[in-house]
């Protein structure tokens, strides 16, 4: 009862993932047993309903994935450059989830279980297709198709309704940025996973400047003052002291955006993330620029 | 006629200098000058104009002022101290700033004004004062940049743990150790001008009495002056100088030492002038570099930190400089390693020596079960977990033996007791190699990498064999060139970091040595290459024990000299070569262990060759060890462990030293 309470007050991302989660938190009883040193390979999991028994860096997962919540039972086997074998042999995986990123560990990896890379971003490849590839994939290993079906329709399904939502308004483009320090922030554009999901719900993102193939840039603040009518949206977790300083500069207070009151912190979204993310951030951009969803139980978004 | 050159010297310098700055200036704030002039365009807001007045104004005053008081720190350093090479990046001070300020970070986020001020502060103070307490008495030009190294190292170590645990959190951490300058209001500025103004009283106070420094300290205590107290309120007011611009923008390498350099071979002859015109130059040095970043960055994607581009150019000036430092006034080059003292009696040396050599086992069986609780593994649970810890331990082991023995070399061969593979540059050229790789091939496999960083080292190794032929295989010459590659890397390291590029993590996670994950067929030929090299430096151990003679007995006595010393150097580079790829390019245990050699009393060759392997590979077994079960289910990297619990260690043994010598 009071958790059923707690989950209808969890804020603007209590929605339909909700229940995907609560569907998920159980280990799997059957199939194989996976460990994960990827984030967005695992929420890939989690999605299909196959949770990993084993996740690198599992207590940061609520710090910067937050949806889909990983059950409570996956172990923690440390950072993901510098996994902890000895611990995981004991875990006897059957198959065990690698990325470029953590590759240069596959040899040590090969000698407990069969490894198998999945990389979503990669030079020159859309990160949104990309994760649909990794989730037919994942569905192939787990045996879980039909789960897959399911999940790419809802996520489809979740754009579009996202798109038509928007399409209605007049919306100004948008600055998706995450902040550093006080001076310094990560924005994001091309090649990114955030840029392929503005695309799908027809929303222009004010940044066109070059970024790396992880798809951001790190700028100083000062960059963000070119545009004139944007709306900025702030990931967090926003560094301490952020508001205070910008607060206090003559040119944030300046910004067009400061101005008309069109900034919005967001919460965590996996930066590097697989269609759950992109679906959580669809969401939470959608609510944040059209208003809470009709479809919203408690109706009053955070 | 003199005086007269010497005045118009620095200013002609300066004059062309400006010169430079003021055409970059210009390029950078021609287009909204030209946009304010046009008037604003309708609709009100105008971002040229915020810009220029709230962004691209102060940054460029803010590289005036740091670059002034950088080159003001350096200045007074280098007269204090008598030595041309001072500066706040090569004393520590910066790192030590930068350490503190990553602390605050974790511990205290909310710090800023005067708390993260006080914590700049306090970091420079604390990092300047282990290297004199490192280099006590032994002043000597190249003594104080060596310890302000091993300091700096050491805290660029500490720094990256810390960013290893905490990955994403720290980011911000690379950014500001690489010094970016932007700005997006006046109030820094206007903060560090005030803390700035404050300093200029004590600075014009200790102008006369540090001018007087030169006569020699006699000459001025006679005039009734305290020199002990001048030369500490000198650096105090070196240390706040950097550590306010520390704290305001982060940390812009080498200005402090390239702008007073300048200034003096500009002509500047007089303490008072080389100050005045030191901080001119500083000033225009950066701003032209800060005008210069600016302008790139507007054609690449790169976010490109202004500290760390200082760095990459100010970096290989220490190479250039070498020749003209022969020439300056210093003080002489002592040799400074002490002799052993007898302090334990043999069977309680015996006994240490074979409880180093128990601990190389004992840690194989002391972990953490799956649950993380602590255990002595059980014998049924061997089959299954000593393939993951034995490969690991030996490997570790045998590495650490290897830069035992390197460092034991290089502290025997250059005469000073602050050397060690870290400082060589080979380790430097291993990890250049290894980042170079990182983007140039997708996948290297274990292997692939072992080669690339030994072939990294050895062309670094050949570089300095022909760099140092010049100078006769002179020991100090070896020691800056690694130091120069050294903060070169640290810069590189810097700018890939500072801008977000993932491969800056694994990087940074190689250079920490990670042992993880090894196999016995990994292990096996580190072990062998170990005995190999080891067993090569027998035949030299008699040029090690009359090298620290110095040149004229150790010649008289039949070393030959020429040959002697590129034949040790050789060995040296090789067995750090060799041990880079497992333990990273930081661990100091190639410093440590013939310090603890010294402290057990041993004094005949061959043992001190034995037990300074021994130790070495106890140390790096014991921090492997650490590493695997401290943070479980994290683990850190090996080689940084190593550092983190030897460099206390180090201090200990190098306190004591004051009291047996």
């Amino acid at each position: 009862m009071v958790i059923g309470r707690r989950a209808l007050l969890g804020g603007i991302a209590a929605t339909a993932a909700t229940i995907r989660t609560a569907r998920a938190t159980m280990l799997p009883a059957a199939g194989p047993r996976i460990a994960s040193l990827d984030y967005a390979l695992t929420e890939t999991l989690l999605a299909l309903g196959h949770p990993p028994i084993a996740q690198t860096a599992a207590s940061d997962w609520d710090e910067w994935v937050v949806e889909p919540a990983l059950p409570v039972g996956v172990a923690d086997l440390g950072s993901s450059l510098q996994v902890n074998f000895e611990r995981l042999v004991l875990l006897e995986p059957d198959l065990i989830l690698t990325t470029d990123y953590v590759a240069r560990q596959e040899m040590a990896l090969a000698r407990i279980a069969p490894v198998e890379r999945l990389t979503i971003y990669q030079e020159g490849t859309d990160p949104l297709q990309r994760a649909r590839d990794v989730t037919r994939t994942l569905a192939e290993r787990t045996g879980r198709q039909d789960a897959a079906d399911a999940f790419l329709e809802e996520i489809d399904a979740t754009f579009s309704a996202c798109a038509r939502r928007l399409a209605a308004l007049s919306l100004p483009p948008v600055y998706l940025v995450a902040f550093m320090d006080t001076r310094h922030a990560r924005i994001f554009g091309r090649h990114g996973l955030y840029q392929s999901v503005l695309d799908r719900l027809g929303v222009t993102n004010a940044y066109e400047g070059e970024t790396n193939y992880w798809g951001f840039a790190t700028v100083g603040v000062e960059t963000l003052a070119t545009a004139r009518d944007v709306r900025l949206f702030a990931f967090e977790p926003l560094p301490p002291t952020l508001m205070q300083t910008l607060g206090a500069s003559p040119l944030w207070r300046q910004l067009p955006f400061v101005k008309a009151g069109q900034v919005t912190v967001l919460p965590p979204t996996l930066m590097f993330g697989a269609l759950p993310s992109a679906m959580r951030f669809a969401e939470l951009l959608t609510d944040a620029l059209a208003g809470p969803a009709a479809r919203s139980a408690d109706g009053a978004p955070a | 006629m003199i005086l007269s050159q010497s005045r118009t010297g620095p200013a002609r310098f300066s004059a062309a200098l400006a010169l430079v700055a003021a055409v970059l200036t210009v390029a950078v704030v021609a287009g909204p000058i030209a946009q304010l002039w046009a008037g604003a365009p309708t609709g009100g807001y105008d971002p040229a104009r915020i810009l220029f007045l709230h962004a691209e104004l102060p940054r460029l005053a803010m590289a005036v002022l740091c670059g002034a008081a950088l080159s003001a720190s350096g200045a007074i350093l280098q007269q204090v101290l008598r030595n041309p090479l001072a500066a706040p990046t090569t004393l520590g001070i910066d790192a030590g700033a930068r350490l503190a300020l990553a602390l605050a970070t974790l511990f205290a986020p909310a710090l800023f004004g005067f708390g993260r001020d006080l914590v700049a502060i306090a970091g420079s103070a604390a990092s300047t004062l282990i290297v004199f307490m490192l280099v006590r008495r032994n002043f000597s030009a190249v003594s104080l940049i060596l310890a302000g190294l091993v300091v700096s190292l050491y805290c660029g170590a500490l720094s990256a743990i810390l960013i290893m645990i905490k990955d994403r959190y720290l980011v911000s951490l690379f950014i500001w150790g690489a010094g970016s300058l932007a700005q997006q209001s006046w109030q820094p500025t206007i903060d560090l001008a005030m803390r700035l103004a404050v300093l200029v009283v004590p600075a014009w106070l200790l102008v006369r009495p540090l001018s007087l420094l030169e006569l020699g300290d006699a000459s001025v205590a006679s005039l009734g002056l305290n020199v002990t107290r001048i030369r500490i309120g000198a650096i105090g007011l070196a240390v706040l100088l950097a550590g306010f611009v520390t704290s305001a923008v982060g940390v812009i390498g080498f200005i402090g030492l390239v702008a007073p350099i300048l200034a003096r071979l500009a002509g500047a002859r007089q303490f008072c002038e080389r100050l005045v015109w030191s901080s001119i130059i500083g000033a225009l040095l950066l701003l032209a570099t800060d005008c210069a970043v600016t302008l790139l960055s507007g054609v690449s994607a790169e976010f490109l930190p202004t500290g760390a581009v200082t760095a990459i150019f100010g970096s290989p000036l220490l190479l250039f400089l070498l020749p003209r430092l022969r020439a300056s006034v210093r003080p002489p080059f002592e040799a400074s390693v002490p002799q052993a003292v007898a302090r334990f009696s043999p069977a309680l040396r015996l006994a240490l020596c074979v409880s180093l050599a128990l601990s190389l086992v004992a840690v194989l069986f002391l972990g953490r079960d799956a649950s993380g609780a602590w255990q002595i593994l059980p014998p049924d649970a061997w089959a299954e977990i000593l393939p993951w810890r034995a490969p690991r331990l030996i490997a570790a082991a045998a590495a650490g033996a290897m830069v035992a023995v390197a460092g034991f070399i290089l502290q025997r061969l250059t005469g000073n007791e602050m050397a060690s593979p870290e400082v060589l540059g080979v380790s430097a050229g291993a990890a250049f190699a290894f980042a170079l790789s990182l983007f140039i091939f997708d996948d290297l496999g274990l292997l692939g990498e072992s080669l690339v960083t030994s072939l990294g080292g050895l062309a670094v190794l050949v570089a300095i064999i022909f760099y140092a032929r010049r100078t006769g295989f002179s020991p100090e010459t070896i020691l800056l060139a690694g130091i120069a590659l050294n903060a070169l890397l640290d810069a590189f390291v810097g700018v890939l970091a500072a801008g977000g590029d993932p491969r800056a993590f694994i990087l940074v996670d190689w250079m920490g040595g990670s042992t993880q994950g090894l196999t016995m067929a990994d292990a096996i030929p580190v072990a062998i290459a170990a005995l190999v090299l080891v067993a090569a430096s027998l035949p030299v151990l008699r040029w090690l024990a009359i090298l620290p003679l110095g040149d004229r007995q150790a010649a008289a006595l039949g070393v030959p000299l020429a040959y002697a010393r590129p034949c040790l150097l050789v060995l040296a580079a090789l067995l750090t070569a060799a041990a880079t790829p497992i333990i990273g390019p930081l661990t100091f245990v190639g410093l440590m262990a013939p310090h603890v050699v010294r402290m057990l009393g041993i004094r005949r060759p061959l043992p001190t060759l034995l037990v300074a392997a021994l130790a070495g590979a106890a140390i790096m077994a014991v921090a492997d060890f650490l590493a695997r079960t401290i943070a479980f289910p994290y683990q850190l990297p090996t080689g940084l462990v190593a550092a983190l619990v030897g460099a206390p260690v180090l201090l200990i043994l190098l306190g004591r030293r004051g009291s047996t010598s």
